[in-house]
């Protein structure tokens, strides 16, 4: 579905990332897991066309997307959930869900997925006249999700959902990625809590330094060495 | 130089002021002494105009303010209360003062102020004036206001027209004068400083609030002087008259037409202006002068900001050449208007050559040359800068060979440099630190980690002063950092480095270090501090680099930058704020390898990574934040070993 | 003191501050939407004065009815400045610059054109400027319930676009998040045309107000900033039911003082409000944003 091909990554004439390759198949969940300023954020930036200093090829169902502008890269069916949330703080919580299916694809089906989104977080129904700044941390998480899934995503990207929340929120919020997952989304899902991520994936990429250093199962990721050691930057 | 440049100046002030006596020697009209004092009565304006909003980057709109009290000051001690002219100039320029200060003091000390807002605020000053000074009948009273003749002086340099011509050369001299001394002095540095990055200069021991005040007032005595002589050249004031929009609108063209980065640009863009208007006005076009200088304003601003000087220096034999041969051609030719006519065309055709198309990169050197100084700052001819290969073989990293291979020397513990007490701060409602107790002592190196939001760089900024924590206290060197604004904090001994490098961008690498030695610790002057400056470059490997703009270095050699600036100021502790974001490894390594001598050069170190193993192999102790707490704190082999640290940092399965 | 005076002072005030919220506000969605401070805005106000003046003598109609050519010119002319903004990518002060070079052209040329005398609707055309309303002993004039008429129905018709509408949905993800409101389809240089071009149909109409109701000279497009201002950053940038209640308290506040103090020191009062409100609240003081 998702194909990155030598994909080489700028801020100006800093480089982020070197020669990415990455696959995303149908209804599958990968991980990318891997430290602090590896560059994952600016992997996923990357793809949902947020930044566009690049080199390198994104092939999503076969069609380029690599140079497009961000908002005809959402029509190609990815769908971003972004590192800190980024919801947007002043407009309602159902303004925010209203705004995810601003594509004409999606705005079609505006009504059944916002009762699927409602379904998935009961909470996002009852705050829906809430600005969105005033929800707790968990709750922005969700609202950001639904947000991209009322984009009637077929790739969902999500950027270290984890981050800064309770365990429990956690959990909670992991299961409804497995939901979702069963509804035929893919997921590629970066994260610093490598166990979560792998937890719930059919397949990894280690990212260090700016390269993947390693691919594989959850299974063998954790059996490795290499995760621990540059994610810690210890040997063990 | 400064002094000889003033001489020069002066000298041709001198040469200029014989041009009144010997007008009838020569016999050209009255009309010429009329014209120049014109020219000097803007050049005093927008010289004046730019010490503040050219070298501070503060663009005031309340240019109207300072010379409309000035001419009042004046008009009124004469007509009312029968001063002499002389005696009312420092009450001109220091009436301009006051307001200037009121200004500043409000606007200045504004946490949200930015340039929109500066200029938005200066730009409503005259019309709160305005209606005062037209109400109060002790002053104006809605009936405009006589000035009368300062006959005294007129006689003695022998007619009215002498007499203007004089006092706005006099006064235009002074304004330059100023404006020279300024950008050859500290004042200047610490300008530019504002201007490129305000918080850096902050950061690193400039007192920014006070030059700004000092700018202000500056160009409110200046442009007081100058509304002085405004009211007995024109000898009638109305309050329309002086505090309008036209004023500010004049010195801005001119100043951002000139250029506002060199003490002279303003004057040529003066000089320009007076020059087209009054052909304009010869010809009968004089409804379209205004058209005319909204449309350069426009268009020079998004085409051209560097403005006419910087062209002129990059081009200055073909500008001075179609110049020459313009003016010439029509003196030859004779059948066209008089000597100004042709002067006036000479320099529009002089201005189009000089603004055609020049690449960036010159410009910018050429921008940064003029503020170098360049009899300081070496040949003319900047070599090119060898530029790294963007593509720099990736080095094997192996970090658990590396690992604590070269440990760092054994700290002798001195007395606590930073001591945190219970620290917080929250950003509205969110907890970026929730209660952080820290002592860092002389000569260690604390590695500051922890995953994601944990409040790392919250923290950098509170020791360093960026902002005031919410609760607790900061101590440096054992006193209390309460209230204490950020450049005594770096005369303390904290120096800091930015994540994203924040060179001072229009500066010589060299000057960029050498401006922080002239307001760190131990205040040098600009000649000493450029040369201390090669030894902190030395110390990073940027030697060969010092002649070069921060735009034309790559981002690792800015961060080494940012590094050499910091130390400049002979800081007790420097703050590394992950400065060694988006290097490749080999860079990584060669940046570690200057961490590293810089803290056995004796400085201590708080260094905020995420590298993991580069912070194993540099730290003497570790700190873990989490969620905006310290979660341990250690020795790095211990630390990186609890189970807590492991768990923040890979986090724990659902079923694990 | 009369307590009857200082009513009617208060109320006529207020009123009339509507005519100064309606140049405000399109001058406020700009700055606050699309981060550029159009000072041409105030030409586009003075320029659709004297569109009116022109048009309504020329034809002998009501002033009113020129809007129908006034407002889409306008649109047109806010759109194009726009245009320019976004093709040069400009910087939000020097938008300010820009604009301001703008500014000072066409009021030149509208003196160039009109002259710099005043000018006036013939009396016989404007059926607005003599009548007025009593309610008991307040007498509100026809022309200053027509301002404040218009800014509330544009305020509050704006509010609810911005509010309910997709478009306004929109605008408002943008101001907040750009890049985030991009990577969900939203093509922001449609709409930021859009936006501007509306802000300039507001002009147009404030403008054909403000010659209902005033002798037109150019100096006034100068003349207007500094309460216009005023206007903007106490009624918070963006926000446009501030910006309405922020014109009848402002214009209040100077008629008041104005009566009970002095004429000279109203600019002085409403100048010290902006700064308390940049020192105590920057987001304006009805912003719904928490400080």
């Amino acid at each position: 579905m998702l194909e990155v091909r030598a994909l080489d990554v700028f801020y100006g004439d800093a480089r982020a990332l070197w020669g990415v390759e990455l696959e995303v198949g149908e209804t599958e969940i990968v991980s990318i897991v891997g430290p602090n300023g590896a560059g994952k954020s600016t992997l996923v930036n990357t793809l949902a066309g947020l930044h566009r200093d690049l080199r390198g090829q994104v092939l999503m169902r076969g069609s380029d997307i690599t140079r497009l502008a961000s908002h005809r890269v959402c029509r190609h069916g990815l769908a971003i959930v972004p590192e800190g949330r980024r919801i947007f703080p002043a407009m309602s919580v159902r303004d925010n869900l209203d705004l995810g299916a601003y594509r004409p694809e999606a705005r079609a089906e505006h009504d059944d997925t916002l009762a699927w989104v409602h379904e998935l977080f009961p909470r996002l129904r009852d705050r829906a006249g809430q600005a969105a700044g005033t929800l707790s941390g968990g709750e922005q998480q969700m609202l950001a999700i639904g947000r991209a899934l009322m984009a009637r995503p077929e790739l969902l990207l999500l950027d270290e959902p984890s981050l800064g929340l309770a365990p429990v929120i956690v959990d909670e919020v992991f299961e409804v990625l497995q939901t979702v997952n069963a509804r035929g989304v893919s997921i590629l899902l970066v994260e610093q809590n490598v166990h979560r991520a792998l937890d719930i994936s059919q397949r990894a990429y280690l990212l260090a330094e700016g390269r993947i250093a390693m691919q594989g199962t959850p299974a063998e990721l954790l059996a490795s060495d290499e995760v621990r050691r540059s994610v810690l930057g210890v040997a063990t | 130089m400064a002094r000889r440049g003033l001489a020069l100046l002066l000298l041709a002030a001198a040469v200029l002021a014989a041009a009144a006596p010997l007008r009838e020697v020569f016999g050209f009209p009255t009309f010429y002494l009329i014209f120049m004092a014109t020219v000097f009565f803007w050049v005093a304006q927008s010289t004046s105009w730019n010490i503040l909003s050219g070298y501070s980057g503060y663009f005031s709109f309340g240019q109207g303010a300072f010379f409309g009290v000035g001419a009042y000051a004046t008009a009124v001690l004469m007509s009312r209360h029968d001063f002499d002219f002389i005696a009312t100039l420092p009450v001109a320029g220091l009436v301009a003062v006051l307001i200037a200060l009121a200004i500043g003091a409000v606007a200045f000390r504004l946490r949200s102020l930015r340039g929109e807002i500066f200029a938005l605020l200066t730009l409503a000053v005259p019309f709160i004036i305005a209606p005062f000074v037209r109400v109060t009948p002790a002053l104006d009273g809605g009936q405009g206001l006589r000035v009368p003749v300062p006959r005294q002086y007129v006689d003695l340099v022998g007619g009215f027209p002498e007499f203007i011509f004089l006092a706005s050369l006099a006064i235009a001299t002074l304004a330059v004068a100023i404006a020279y001394t300024a950008q050859h002095s500290r004042m200047g540095w610490a300008l530019f400083a504002i201007r490129d990055a305000e918080n850096v200069a902050e950061g690193l021991g400039v007192p920014t609030f006070r030059y700004k005040m000092l700018a202000i007032s500056l160009n409110g005595f200046i442009a007081g002087l100058a509304g002085a002589v405004f009211a007995v050249q024109v000898g009638f004031l109305t309050v329309e008259g002086v505090f309008n929009l036209t004023v500010p609108l004049f010195v801005i063209v001119m100043s951002v037409l000139g250029g506002r980065s060199h003490w002279l640009g303003p004057a040529l863009g003066a000089l320009v202006i007076v020059s087209m208007r009054d052909r304009l006005a010869a010809s009968g076009f004089e409804g379209w002068s205004l058209v005319i200088l909204g449309l350069v304003l426009a268009t020079l601003v998004l085409l051209a900001p560097e403005g006419l000087m910087a062209r002129l220096l990059i081009r200055p034999r073909a500008a001075s050449l179609v110049f020459a041969a313009v003016f010439l051609a029509l003196a030859a030719y004779g059948g066209w208007g008089a000597p100004l006519d042709w002067l006036a065309v000479a320099m529009a055709a002089a201005a189009v050559v000089a603004f055609l198309p020049v690449s960036r990169r010159r410009l910018r050197q050429q921008e940064a040359r003029l503020l170098a100084d360049e009899a300081i700052a070496g040949p003319a001819e900047v070599q090119p800068v060898e530029t790294e290969p963007a593509e720099v073989q990736p080095v094997e990293v192996q970090p658990a060979a590396n690992l604590l291979a070269q440990p760092a020397p054994a700290p002798e513990l001195g007395q606590p440099v930073i001591e945190c007490l219970d620290v917080a701060r929250s950003f509205g409602g969110v907890h970026a630190l929730r209660g952080v107790s820290l002592t860092v002592r002389e000569g260690e190196l604390v590695g500051l980690v922890g995953p994601n939001g944990s409040g790392k760089t919250t923290l950098v900024n509170l020791i360093s002063g960026a902002f005031a924590p919410t609760g607790g206290e900061i101590r440096i060197l054992g006193r209390s950092t309460r209230a204490m604004p950020q450049h005594r904090m770096a005369h303390l001994g904290v120096a800091r480095t930015y994540q994203i490098p924040r060179p001072f961008e229009s500066m010589s690498v060299r000057d960029n270090v050498a401006v922080a030695i002239m307001f760190g610790r131990q205040p040098r002057s600009l000649a000493e501090a450029r040369r201390l400056a090669a030894e902190h470059l030395e110390l990073v490997g940027l030697s060969r680099l010092a002649g070069a703009r921060p735009s034309e270095i790559n981002l690792h050699e800015r961060q080494l930058l940012e590094m050499a600036r910091a130390l400049a100021g002979r800081p007790r502790v420097l703050l590394l704020d992950e400065a060694l974001a988006g290097l490749n490894p080999a860079e990584i390594d060669n940046a570690t390898q200057v961490v590293r001598r810089i803290h056995q050069s004796g400085v201590t170190i708080v260094l905020v990574e995420h590298l993991l193993r580069v912070v194993n192999q540099l730290a003497t102790r570790i700190v873990v934040l989490d969620q905006g707490l310290a979660l341990a704190d250690g020795a790095p082999q211990a630390v990186m070993s609890d189970p807590a640290v492991i768990q923040a940092y890979l986090g724990k399965g659902a079923h694990a | 003191m009369n307590l009857q005076l200082l009513l009617q002072v208060a109320v006529s005030g207020a009123l009339a501050g509507g005519l100064f919220a309606l140049m405000a506000m399109g001058l406020s969605l700009t700055w606050g939407m699309l981060r550029v401070i159009n000072l041409a805005h105030f030409v586009m106000i003075l320029l659709g004065a004297y569109l009116a003046y022109e048009l309504s003598t020329a034809a002998s109609i009501d002033p009113l009815l020129t809007l129908i050519v006034t407002v889409p010119v306008m649109f047109g002319a806010g759109a194009a400045i726009q245009w320019l903004f976004q093709a040069s990518r400009i910087s939000e002060f020097n938008s300010l610059l820009v604009s301001f070079g703008i500014l000072i052209v066409v009021v030149q040329l509208i003196t160039n054109y009109w002259t710099a005398d005043f000018r006036q609707l013939e009396a016989n055309l404007n059926p607005y400027v003599r009548q007025s309303l009593r309610l008991g002993e307040l007498v509100l004039p026809l022309h200053h319930l027509l301002g404040f008429g218009f800014a509330t129905g544009i305020s509050v018709g704006g509010y609810l676009i911005l509010e309910r509408t997709v478009i306004g949905r929109a605008l408002r993800a943008f101001a907040q998040d750009p890049a985030i409101a991009a990577a969900f389809g939203i093509d922001h240089n449609r709409l930021a045309l859009l936006l501007a071009g509306a802000a300039g149909g507001t002009a147009a109409v404030a403008g054909t107000l403000w010659a209902i109701g005033n002798p037109l000279t150019p100096a006034q497009g100068f003349e207007w900033i500094g309460v216009v201002f005023a206007i903007v950053i106490i009624g918070g940038i963006g926000n446009v039911l501030g910006t309405l209640v922020a014109g009848a308290l402002v214009l209040a506040l100077y008629s008041v003082v104005s009566l009970v103090w002095s004429p000279s020191v109203a600019p002085l009062v409403v100048f010290s409000a902006i700064v308390v409100t940049l020192v105590l609240r920057p987001q304006g003081l009805f912003s719904r944003r928490g400080s």
